[in-house]
């Protein structure tokens, strides 16, 4: 229970908004954090904390796509594949990465370190082939450089660091206030 | 600066109120601008594009402000480059709007068939085919043509329940969100959202129970396509087959209109049946929403439990005889008996006509006063006569109550007894009215109060007492929330007041409600709020006709038309004790139960009961006699809503059996009594009341059959523009006059024992189970369960936890309840719902299971 285990950072993250309402998409984050993914025990959560109906934390959940209702590997690896990505290649790095993981788009890896999705315009056109993987942006991105961030990650987790970028901050930071 | 704005739509100048959209503008010159998002019951959101016109705008020189003319002296106009949703757009001075341009043609073409382009088509097994108004736009603005590829169509789920009530079609939605907002912003249950974004879009429900909403029905109604059907009539009927009947709400006092839509059906042998009920539009009462219990709870009519046959006991059974039989046995028993101990009492479902003759017979036929509903619960009628709430006479926009008004609610949770209340009080707080809630434990609507006043169990009427004191001295300002409501209260332009009777004794209701009229009647500088439309009081009587009971003088101390008795008989609880000691030896019911409702313990000492029912209840089943009646569907009547409007309803289905509309029953029974030959239609038994019932003076069944022109045009050929809700074309009823008194009324002192330590109230659930909704089976899993509330401290002290069964203790014996941990119950008070009416509060006796079962 996310409502027991961040007490002091939920009430953080509330003393910042004007109304309880406001406050569910960090609180969604904080969720999707402890859980690994927006599921139905972790929404109903969010919606109980903040008097809403579930209803609501599933639309949301539904409309931002860094909210994941389907569990998800330790890693998130989203490849932009929009126009401009397209144009400088995303299409053969997504293929190529389906490869590289043995997992097709949408897919986790058994192992459930990876995850690969493919996602719109992140804002980083003249950087393509380019991704973010938790948040983080990798980019100028090609096979190799890819390999490496692969191996990057597979010994990070291996030595059972974290590193989900913006949320612990997010959270730490909600904690402090 | 007038109010009024002057538009030319198509060349025709229409003049509209400030503020109106083009496509209302439109419509109130019959130009139908076609619309699929846009509801007139809500705000605009211009999601669907099937409204885009041409819109232009006089054109003005920016630096004196004059308008710029053509040479011949018409103003120029700019139209812009794009077309504009006609259902966003507000009218202003000069505005041309053009609706039936090429450019606009085109537009709606594309729209059509960008919507047509993820549409299954499948109208031949559709519900909604045949009035909906996705074909009928597509009839009338499509192409008729088609560039889908018919290999990419979208496949997707064709029957998704949300919840047991609501299936939803997902290739059938057209994602113009007009559910969504109904329930996020008319009803306030946001169950259903929209899901994932673009092409995806889906409707989705997450709440427990699915769908969980007192409303859900409505959206079936507004949905312009067959995505949202009931499960009571999915793939039911074709539209084209069914014979709308108009009648009104068999259960709540607010008397909402509905339709019936019937069919001869071999299924039920030749009968005619209800296929689905429908709201029909009565912008004064209900608009053009109903609430599930009204929709659903109606397959007691049909049940085959119904009698169907008079009953006659012979040799300690009961035997089906011929109605002759039955008549001429009652009416030869009841001759005997001497009219004091004789006594007649009657539920408060039945209709004007059965109350009316089943007075006559009580006091003309059997010279008795003994005459009593035979479970009051709410008194104050009397009051209504003289404070009752005046109603608008406008039905193309009622004034309704906004800013400067308010609305007082005492004693009853509407949300509960009657959601079309509920919604009223609910709108009007949301519109700027000053809402006072005054409870004894917090109630839904308390989220829109102003003062949300919550009175120790047993001060009711205390505290009202203090509310009215408040309210005739002016006070500037105040800390005390009395205080501060009872000024906001006196001062506003318009004030309607809703009482009901939860956790008070009959008593108490009775001077709440003199209370209250006094409330109305204090001047403090203003004009009082007596007589004008809007102002008044509003009994939440506990049936569809407890009003009319009052009016015809179901009353011990009341003849109809509220003349009082020279020597008042027995009240329901003097009748139940002479029962019991033999001072009653013949009983006449109608419509009751009470040894079902524990009022009456068994037969006592009766030589006869006469029992006129739908079913055989426990009562029924120790009489002498059962008389078989029709129910609301079979048969014609007037019912009156607690804001006295009389409202006639229509017979829509086969009789059930050899069964007869009660006042028939009555008055071929008055017949062989002395009281004259009976009268062969409900309308003559009307029209002999309104002779006798002042305030009923020159209504008649033409008269209240009588409409009017109402706004928004819903149920019209267009049937997109408000949904398929039903135009009201078969009477709008009419609301009788009050009396308004010379002077405050005089209020009794009433002795309220006050509980000590923990006290038991019972509180209302829209669905308790009981007589009528038990046989809707759809309905079955959302029963109300008997659940006691308990404040965590109290159940702390107890040692109980959350979700153990216990036994709690009330008048009418011991009741099994799930106990709930809630802070919906206030410390000291358990709060016990879903168990039949409770009268008054009680010390709380809570048992643990368990304990009770070992000891």
């Amino acid at each position: 229970m996310i409502a027991e285990k961040y007490a002091k950072e939920i009430e953080g993250i509330l003393a910042r908004f004007p109304t309880k309402k406001s406050a569910v998409l960090p609180l969604m984050h904080l969720a999707q954090h402890e859980y690994g993914y927006m599921s139905q025990e972790a929404m109903r959560e969010v919606a109980s904390i903040l008097g809403l109906d579930p209803t609501h934390v599933l639309s949301l959940a539904g409309f931002y796509s860094l909210y994941y209702e389907e569990p998800v590997g330790r890693y998130v690896l989203e490849i932009c594949n929009d126009l401009a990505c397209a144009l400088r290649g995303a299409d053969e790095f997504v293929e190529m990465a389906t490869q590289k993981l043995g997992i097709p788009v949408d897919g986790t890896t058994a192992d459930g370190l990876f995850t690969l999705k493919t996602v719109m315009c992140l804002g980083a056109c003249d950087r393509a082939p380019m991704l973010q993987c938790n948040l983080k942006f990798e980019e100028h991105l090609d096979e190799a450089k890819f390999e490496a961030l692969l191996a990057r990650l597979r010994a990070e987790a291996e030595a059972g660091e974290q590193k989900t970028a913006v949320v612990p901050q997010m959270i730490a930071h909600a904690a402090k206030s | 600066m007038s109010d009024l704005v002057t538009i030319t739509i198509d060349g025709v100048e229409v003049n509209v109120p400030k503020g109106t959209l083009v496509v209302d503008a439109a419509k109130r010159i019959g130009n139908d601008i076609p619309v699929f998002c846009y509801h007139p019951k809500m705000t605009p959101v211009g999601m669907c594009r099937m409204c885009l016109v041409e819109i232009g705008l006089p054109v003005r020189d920016r630096a004196t402000g004059e308008l710029l003319r053509n040479p011949d002296g018409t103003p120029q106009i700019n139209f812009g480059r794009n077309l504009q949703t006609a259902c966003t757009v507000q009218v202003s001075p000069g505005m041309v709007v053009r609706t039936n341009t090429p450019f606009v043609r085109e537009g709606r073409e594309a729209i059509i068939e960008f919507i047509l382009s993820s549409h299954p088509l499948d109208c031949p097994i559709c519900d909604k085919g045949g009035e909906c108004p996705l074909q009928n736009l597509t009839m009338a603005h499509g192409k008729g043509d088609t560039r889908m590829e018919f290999t990419d169509k979208m496949k997707l789920a064709k029957h998704v329940p949300l919840g047991e009530l609501i299936y939803l079609d997902r290739e059938r939605c057209i994602q113009c969100g007009r559910c969504v907002r109904f329930q996020d912003e008319v009803v306030d249950d946001p169950v259903l959202q929209f899901h994932n974004r673009g092409r995806s879009l889906e409707i989705v429900t997450m709440s427990d129970p699915g769908f969980d909403s007192y409303w859900s029905g409505n959206t079936t109604d507004i949905c312009p396509v067959g995505a949202l059907t009931t499960a009571d009539f999915r793939f039911g009927a074709r539209p084209w087959e069914l014979t709308p009947v108009a009648t009104l709400s068999p259960h709540g006092p607010a008397g909402s209109n509905m339709t019936f839509s019937t069919r001869i059906e071999a299924a039920a042998g030749g009968r005619t049946v209800i296929k689905r009920i429908m709201p029909r539009q009565h912008e004064l009462v209900n608009e053009i929403w109903i609430s599930d219990r009204d929709r659903f709870v109606h397959h007691f009519a049909d049940a085959p439990e119904r009698l169907t046959q008079p009953l006659l006991r012979k040799n300690g059974s009961l035997i089906p005889v011929s109605w002759d039989e039955a008549l001429e046995f009652v009416a030869q028993k009841l001759k005997g008996f001497d009219g004091t101990a004789v006594a007649g009492l009657s539920g408060d479902r039945m209709s004007n006509e059965d109350f009316f003759l089943f007075q006559k017979l009580i006091r003309q036929g059997l010279k008795s006063n003994h005459i009593d509903l035979a479970n009051g619960r709410l008194a104050g009628g009397d009051v209504v006569a003289q404070v009752g709430v005046v109603n608008d006479t406008t039905y193309d926009l009622p004034q309704r109550l906004g800013v400067g008004d308010a609305v007082l609610v005492v004693a009853c949770d509407l949300h509960e007894e009657e959601p079309v209340w509920w919604l009223r009080a609910r709108q009007a707080a949301k519109r700027g009215a000053t809402l006072v809630t005054l409870n004894a434990r917090p109630t839904r609507l308390d989220r829109e109060a102003a003062f949300a006043i919550h009175y120790a169990p047993g001060t009711a009427v205390e505290t009202i007492r203090r509310l009215l004191n408040a309210a005739k001295v002016e006070v500037e300002q105040s800390d005390d929330p009395i205080v501060a409501a009872a000024q906001a209260l006196v001062k506003a332009n318009n004030l309607t007041i809703f009482y009901g009777a939860e956790g008070i004794t009959y008593e108490e209701s009775d001077a709440i409600a003199r209370l209250l009229g006094n409330l109305l009647l204090v001047k403090n500088g203003g004009s009082g709020h007596v007589g004008r439309v809007n102002n008044g009081l509003i009994p939440v009587w506990p049936h569809n006709n407890t009003q009319g009971a009052w009016d015809m003088g179901i009353h011990p101390a009341f003849e109809p038309g509220y003349k009082p008795v020279k020597t008042p008989g027995r009240n329901a609880t003097a009748v139940y004790a002479g029962v019991a000691n033999g001072e009653i030896r013949a009983l006449y019911l109608m419509g009751a139960d009470p040894v079902g409702d524990g009022l009456m313990d068994g037969r006592g000492q009766l030589k006869l009961l006469v029992v006129q029912e739908l079913f055989l209840t426990q009562t029924a089943a120790l009489a002498d006699v059962v008389l078989p009646a029709q129910s609301w569907a079979e048969r014609e009547g007037t019912f009156t809503s607690g804001e006295r409007r009389v409202q006639r309803y229509y017979p829509a289905i086969t009789p059930v059996g050899e069964c007869r509309p009660d006042w028939q029953i009555l008055a071929q029974m008055g017949e062989r009594l002395g009281l004259g030959k009976a009268p062969f239609a409900a309308s003559l038994v009307f029209r002999d009341l309104a002779k006798v019932v002042k305030p009923y003076k020159g209504m008649d069944y033409r008269s209240l059959a009588q409409v009017a022109k109402q706004w928004p045009d819903v149920g019209g050929e267009d049937l997109y523009y408000g949904g398929t809700a039903y135009e009201n074309r078969s009477g709008l009823g009419q609301q009788w006059p009050i009396t308004p008194p010379k002077e405050p009324f005089a209020v009794p002192d009433v002795e309220v024992p006050v509980p000590q330590g923990l006290t038991l109230m019972r509180i209302a659930a829209l669905y308790t189970p009981g007589t009528l909704n038990r046989h809707t089976k759809l309905l079955a899993a959302r029963l109300a369960q008997p659940t006691l509330l308990l404040h965590p401290q109290d159940a702390y002290a107890l040692a109980l936890q959350d979700g153990e069964p216990v036994t709690v203790a009330v008048n009418s014996g011991n009741v099994q309840a799930t106990l709930r941990i809630s802070e919906d119950a206030p410390v000291g008070l358990a709060l016990i719902r879903a168990i039949p009416y409770q009268p008054g509060t009680a010390v709380a006796h809570i048992t643990r299971v368990a304990e009770f079962a070992s000891s």
